[in-house]
């Protein structure tokens, strides 16, 4: 798209036309990082999903800390959607992108799910998938 | 001449490995995480499933149709996880000896009967906890696909049986919430508990 006699960045209508309510969001991906813009009513992972960014998710519901990451910087994300998320989540940083709406501009560290499950059985929360007696040779 | 043997990976007479493991390992399995993802969804089946429509059934009164079809999956979802256990126990791995310990493994959340409890916030209760299945075997579909196929074997009977289930509560809660006729497709089980897919040849599963 030419505005001005300048190509305008892709995403530039999007930006112009949504609400004040759209945060940049950086994810902080195992191997790059990239910025992303997410809507107030938005979840992240859908935000990324959307950009082209498959993040990891299993339940979709807020509940299976397949999804998580960790926030850099602090920031508030709303987690009234998830279905389990506890103070000491917040607390620790920790967030679950299926389920996580931006309340302010984030740098979020995507692929948590193992320090998320430590956390939680550290502080003797609920955390899904780490039960296992077998050991890794 | 006889072909040369290979390397053996687990030493003759050795009964503290099994080659059955070893074998998917080597194809790129990661069993220990397998094993952690099969007792989630078994605890999923069992305990925020099984259990709980066992009551969700109950409240469905007045609605004997959607009180059969509810039935028909609790005993589908119990049929899972008859299913799943001996598959955890053949590949190393093995149940909590907790009950609290093992529910709260579960994946998806526990389907707690909600308040009130109308058909309608029961039926969607439903959809969503048929759902979470979806996503959580399609997940050990894509871990075994090619590498282990007596794990997705079974994860892929079991996932057929889950999206029946979900377009079954799609069609009673179009029905009950919007008044619309979405379809199933579907017609009635053979009886109750029958798991089409998931009792045929199965392990054990009485």
């Amino acid at each position: 798209m030419v505005v001005l006699g300048f190509t305008a960045r892709h995403d530039y209508l999007r930006i112009m036309n949504s609400s004040p309510e759209v945060f940049n969001v950086t994810l902080l991906l195992p191997d790059r990082e990239c910025s992303i813009l997410v809507g107030r009513d938005e979840h992240i992972w859908d935000a990324a999903m959307a950009a082209g960014i498959p993040l990891p998710a299993l339940c979709h519901q807020g509940y299976c800390l397949t999804c998580a990451g960790r926030l850099e910087g602090g920031g508030e994300v709303d987690q009234s959607d998830s279905l389990v998320y506890f103070p000491e989540d917040r607390e620790a940083g920790f967030v679950l992108l299926c389920t996580g709406k931006p309340r302010s501009t984030l740098r979020i560290r995507t692929h948590q799910q193992a320090q998320m499950r430590q956390h939680r059985k550290h502080k003797g929360l609920l955390a899904p998938y780490s039960w296992s007696t077998v050991q890794t040779p | 001449m006889p072909e040369k043997a290979k390397p053996q990976v687990v030493k003759y007479g050795d009964v503290t490995q099994r080659v059955g493991v070893e074998v998917i390992r080597a194809r790129g399995v990661d069993v220990e995480k397998l094993i952690k993802m099969l007792i989630a969804n078994a605890a999923a089946e069992f305990a925020s499933t099984y259990y709980y429509y066992t009551i969700l059934r109950m409240h469905l009164a007045g609605h004997e149709d959607y009180k059969e079809i509810c039935e028909d999956a609790r005993l589908e979802d119990r049929a899972h996880w008859e299913l799943i256990v001996p598959r955890i126990y053949e590949l190393g791995g093995e149940l909590p000896n907790d009950l609290p310990a093992f529910h709260d493994q579960a994946g998806c959340k526990a389907a707690k009967l909600p308040d009130p409890p109308t058909a309608v916030n029961i039926l969607t209760l439903l959809l969503e906890s048929e759902r979470c299945a979806i996503r959580s075997w399609i997940e050990i579909c894509d871990l075994t696909f090619g590498k282990d196929p007596r794990t997705y074997d079974m994860a892929s009977r079991i996932l057929n049986e889950e999206i029946e289930h979900e377009a079954w509560f799609i069609e009673l809660l179009a029905h009950e919430r919007d008044g619309k006729s979405i379809p199933s497709g579907h017609f009635r089980r053979g009886e109750p508990g029958h798991a089409p897919y998931s009792k045929n040849a199965s392990f054990y599963n009485p």
